[in-house]
């Protein structure tokens, strides 16, 4: 086989050298999360002793362990999570793993190429290979939180792999893996995202956000009571579930109630009414504009925190 | 990384590797009915790896890149191993080169090459997902690389189209390739190797 011998290295060649060392070097700072039933989950060591992964693959608050690169196995406590971003911070006592490596803020461009770099429950680090098939925002999670970007992935997340870092050629982090956040579409959250929700995490353990407790749709009103606004109003917005012993239930709002508007503010889309539940909010009192039965009433609401799951 | 890809190198290169790959990479077709087909890899002159999951009849015929059809036996067959060898009654068909055992890291770059969906030489390509410890004595490759069921027993090489093992199987939409040395060492067991 020496006979065969090249006289040059082949960009091909130099290209599968530097993805394998981005991998070994983004590796190091990767660990194996066990926080649910048979499938472990990757993170990254994001600061020293603090653990950064998907919320959705920690499924127990208690006996979460972490198998480190080394092989060693280490216990890991929960310092907070959260549903709406699908980031879970834990902590763990070990001082030899090094903290990733961050890319630049904002250096990442659509096209590029980027590794998924994950530890398997064995202990064995594992790669995916794609490029940045678009960066969106701001966008909101389904579980309310508003996300400034988005890295949507032409990449495969393979089971178990949700919560390990995205890296770039060089092998520095920027951002954090997660098929939960998009209806089981690759996606990353940039580190500039997730930084905030770990300080946050880290200081409360959790993240308040607003709630009403109602399913809601938007709907065309009838134009007779259209005109009676004004401006008239084309859509507003029908309960189509109030949760029992929710803030709207307390508060008095009921099954087929059409909101109009919230604090004076016309309301067409459920957007209209997530973009008021901030978590400054929460505590905070809103007089919804309802029409029930043909006539406006108001109905006073307080919004609460949304439940953690 | 290095520095700026220029002047398209690095497609030529891939191109290249995936030319080298089709001229080892023959189609196997099975007669009569429940005979199985996909890919082979000539590994020696004259004797062709497939798997033994492709290799379930008697006699099968093999398309060599170039278009001829040659008459091919199976010498060697195992379902655990899920490996198998054909003998074409040639020793003109180029040979693959092999990688040597332990070279592969998980990231590095991948091509495999196969007859999915009767596609002749279809090229893909990816990277080391992982390199799992062995289980009961077996190990195995596993790709992030897209494979369709006609590249069993096609090549799956590194950058530079050494071959480094024969794909086998899909698992959870990861390639799965039988690394070479356990090819090699298959071979010598039945007393197959050069």
């Amino acid at each position: 086989m020496s006979a065969l011998r090249r006289e040059r290295s082949s960009t091909l060649e130099t290209l599968s050298e530097d993805l394998a060392a981005a991998v070994e070097r983004a590796a190091a700072s990767v660990v194996a999360v066990h926080a649910r039933p048979r499938i472990a989950s990757s993170a990254v060591l994001w600061r020293p002793g603090v653990v950064v992964t998907a919320d959705h693959t920690v499924r127990k608050d208690d006996g979460v362990t972490v198998t480190l690169g080394d092989g060693r196995s280490v216990a890991a406590t929960l310092a907070g999570r959260d549903a709406a971003t699908d980031v879970a911070v834990l902590r763990i006592d070990a001082e030899r793993v090094p903290v990733a490596d961050f890319a630049a803020a904002g250096a990442l461009k659509v096209g590029h190429v980027v590794l998924q770099v994950g530890r398997t429950g064995g202990g064995g680090h594992s790669a995916s290979f794609g490029v940045v098939g678009a960066l969106v925002g701001p966008w909101r999670t389904w579980r309310g939180a508003e996300i400034a970007q988005l890295i949507q992935l032409d990449l495969t997340i393979h089971d178990g792999f949700s919560g390990s870092p995205l890296v770039d050629a060089e092998g520095k982090v920027v951002g954090l893996n997660t098929s939960g956040l998009a209806r089981g579409l690759a996606v990353a959250l940039p580190v500039a995202v997730v930084d905030p929700v770990v300080d946050a995490l880290l200081a409360k353990g959790r993240i308040a956000r607003g709630y009403l407790g109602v399913g809601l749709q938007p709907v065309e009103l009838p134009p007779a009571l259209a005109r009676k606004y004004d401006p008239p109003r084309r859509s507003a917005l029908v309960v189509l579930n109030v949760d029992p012993d929710g803030p709207s239930e307390r508060g008095g709002l009921q099954l087929g109630d059409v909101i109009v508007d919230v604090d004076q503010r016309p309301v067409a889309d459920v957007r209209d009414v997530l973009s008021l539940l901030g978590p400054d909010r929460v505590g905070s009192a809103v007089r919804l504009g309802v029409v029930r039965g043909g006539a406006p009433i108001a109905v006073s609401v307080t919004i609460a925190e949304r439940p953690a799951r | 990384m290095t520095g700026r890809v220029v002047d398209g190198l690095l497609a030529s290169d891939l191109a290249a590797v995936a030319e080298r790959l089709r001229a080892i990479t023959v189609q196997v077709r099975g007669r009569g009915r429940g005979a199985g087909s996909g890919s082979g890899v000539v590994w020696r002159p004259g004797l062709v790896v497939t798997n033994a999951h492709v290799a379930t009849g008697r006699s099968f015929v093999v398309e060599t890149g170039d278009g001829a059809v040659r008459e091919a036996d199976v010498v060697a067959s195992d379902a655990r191993r899920d490996l198998a060898v054909l003998r074409v009654a040639t020793d003109r068909l180029p040979v693959a080169e092999v990688a040597p055992p332990g070279a592969l890291r998980v990231g590095a770059l991948v091509v495999a090459v196969g007859n999915p969906l009767g596609l002749s030489g279809a090229v893909t390509t990816g990277i080391v997902h992982a390199l799992p410890a062995p289980r009961r004595g077996a190990a195995l490759i596993l790709a992030d690389l897209r494979l369709l069921p006609g590249n069993s027993g096609g090549p799956l090489s590194d950058a530079t189209g050494r071959v480094v093992g024969v794909n086998a199987m899909i698992l959870r939409g990861l390639a799965a390739a039988i690394p070479s040395d356990a090819v090699e060492r298959y071979l010598e067991r039945m007393r197959l190797a050069a």
